[in-house]
């Protein structure tokens, strides 16, 4: 066993995802802690050519896992090879790929599983991380019990590192170990079906502005979307906007849509159900916009504008337009 | 075709919860219900039965004895039977071990699909169905809106970054849901009557051929300290002032904390 910090290394269309910048970051960050190095778990299309970069981040090597366009899932079989007995932990996403390989390492090396965490730390050679449970209620500090085997497989939601930027490293990149196939490796991409409309990743945007019932129809997503402009950040939604028709689904947020951590989260028409606020009560800074003025979203908000957002969203775009210009910015 | 639906009672949405003594969820005094994200997973199974597609479905549930309470209720929205796993040394099971446990369960079923919800609402791990998979070597189908069965491959419908792509694997799988699948259907007073006599068998670890020692105690994780969340200062709220100024007001705040 050695005190590396493993990391799931997400790449498509020839380009590494963000969380595989932060996971890198991150990784680099308790690899410093433990005495180990950071290494990357790469797969998807562009691994190949892009896990030596991944050595700007922190990573000190890079692993390739596969270079295909296919479910994250078939790569579980170089996954396991790559990760037993390797290391201390192994970062994971806490998106529905990452959870796929993170729970196909679990059930192969019969592992002790963590998160999804918002934060981690190396306390006397083990991993120990700190966990929102009971909707947000609870703050656990958990690590793995005596004996229990490594690496810990850990789910880290998305922005809970920030990316390490300008660094000039370079990852040593090496193929997997053979793994050989699994049942995991069967599953088959047999149909795909592109949107008409691009959709931005929600779990990278850091600066969210969503919508919900009160937007009132698609149309009403239009002014939400020039402010997200104008604060350089991505349109999300609820699931009764979604469940609408009016945003695709790709753009909700909650407990079954994306998980999201932006430094600023604007709610404009969002009640604030429970289910919805699983999906973003970690973000730093939360706006509310509501005429309701006992909306539950006004008791967890740290600011609560209580009025029309069909006047406050376009006068606040206005206003952050006007700023930005006579700033320079 | 069989599926089992794994069902897990969790306490109600909203209730009041804590932690014992010893770190591990109060159950006592708390309204448990099924899982809201398992129901969906139920109704996909109860649509593919009412299609003639599955021939039975049988329900999977591991906790305390009055999780059968989860299965009966499970029960009177459809299906033909269901079994618990309940035994004293699961108390305190992570996520490892209830795959664990899962997994020798679905051997002794072998259904043709696992179905499970995916996530449940206490814990958002969402590992415990790829780790059955990966126990069983069976492949995973995992976050569909639909799940279609036909000549021996199982398919769901599952959203890409840009779309959706159906996803196909040869039976049998685990395969788990989302609350895209159509809304849970409730149980009539007519299925609430008929569960009543519906099976309902209980393991404990002895029947499956599992120890305490085989699920390290019964996790391999432990939690150390829990904690109420930092206090948030309390909200600013900004009313009854002309739209204007409010967006004047916002906009001083998100430069006060540098957001623009």
């Amino acid at each position: 066993m050695s005190n590396d910090i493993l990391f799931l290394a997400e790449f498509s269309a020839g380009k590494p995802a963000r969380s595989a910048i932060e996971l890198a970051t991150g990784a680099a960050d308790l690899a410093a802690q433990s005495g180990g190095s950071a290494v990357a778990l790469a797969y998807g299309s562009g691994a190949a050519s892009g896990g030596a970069a991944l050595g700007a981040h922190g990573a000190a090597r890079a692993v390739v896992l596969g270079d295909e366009d296919r479910p994250a899932i078939t790569y579980a079989p170089a996954a396991v090879a790559a990760a037993r007995d390797a290391g201390l932990a192994v970062l994971a996403p806490a998106t529905p790929n990452g959870r796929d390989l993170a729970a196909a390492l679990v059930g192969s090396l019969d592992l002790p599983a963590f998160g999804p965490v918002r934060a981690a730390r190396v306390v006397d050679g083990v991993l120990e991380s700190e966990q929102a449970t009971l909707q947000g209620s609870v703050i656990t500090t958990a690590r793995p019990a005596d004996g229990a085997p490594t690496p810990s497989v850990v789910l880290v939601l998305a922005n809970t590192f920030t990316p390490a930027e300008g660094g000039s490293g370079t990852a040593e990149v090496a193929q997997a170990p053979d793994a050989g196939e699994s049942a995991l490796s069967r599953a088959t991409v047999a149909e795909s079906h592109e949107a008409d409309a691009k959709v931005v990743n929600l779990e990278e945007a850091t600066v969210i502005v969503a919508g919900g019932r009160g937007v009132g129809g698609e149309e009403g997503f239009a002014p939400l979307r020039e402010l997200a402009e104008a604060l350089g950040g991505a349109v999300g939604a609820s699931r009764a906007a979604a469940d609408a028709g009016w945003i695709p689904y790709q753009l909700q947020i909650g407990q079954t849509g994306k998980v999201v951590k932006p430094s600023l989260y604007v709610g404009a028409g969002i009640s604030g159900a429970i289910q919805h606020r699983v999906g973003m009560q970690t973000a730093e800074h939360v706006i509310a916009i509501n005429r309701d003025p006992d909306a539950p979203i006004g008791e967890f908000a740290d600011l609560f504008v209580v009025g029309d957002l069909f006047e406050i969203v376009p006068a606040l775009t206005e206003e952050i337009r006007r700023r930005k210009a006579t700033s320079g910015g | 075709m069989k599926i089992v639906v794994c069902i897990k009672q969790v306490p109600a949405t909203g209730a009041d919860k804590r932690y014992t003594a010893d770190l591990r969820l109060d159950r006592t005094g708390v309204e448990a219900i099924i899982n809201p994200l398992d129901e969906y997973a139920i109704e996909q199974a109860l649509r593919l039965a009412d299609a003639g597609t599955a021939d039975s479905v049988t329900y999977l549930c591991m906790g305390p004895d009055q999780a059968s309470e989860a299965l009966r209720r499970a029960l009177a929205m459809g299906g033909d039977d269901a079994v618990l796993i309940t035994d004293a040394a699961l108390a305190g099971a992570d996520e490892w071990t209830t795959a664990k446990v899962l997994a020798a369960a679905l051997d002794k079923l072998a259904p043709d699909v696992a179905l499970m919800g995916m996530a449940s609402d206490d814990a958002r791990g969402s590992l415990v169905p790829g780790a059955v998979a990966a126990m069983r070597d069976v492949p995973l189908l995992s976050y569909g809106s639909e799940l279609a069965l036909a000549d021996g491959e199982a398919r769901v419908r599952r959203l890409s970054a840009t779309g959706f792509d159906w996803i196909a694997a040869p039976l049998p799988v685990v395969a788990t849901v989302t609350d895209q699948v159509g809304e849970p259907r409730y149980a009539s007073l007519k299925g609430i009557m008929a569960a009543k006599r519906k099976p309902l068998e209980t393991w404990s670890l002895g029947d499956l051929e599992l120890s305490a020692d085989d699920l390290h105690g019964a996790a391999l994780t432990t939690v150390t300290d829990t904690r109420a969340p930092e206090e948030k200062p309390p909200t600013e709220r900004i009313e009854n002032v002309p739209a204007p100024e409010a967006a004047a007001k916002i906009a001083d705040w998100l430069e006060q904390r540098k957001l623009i």
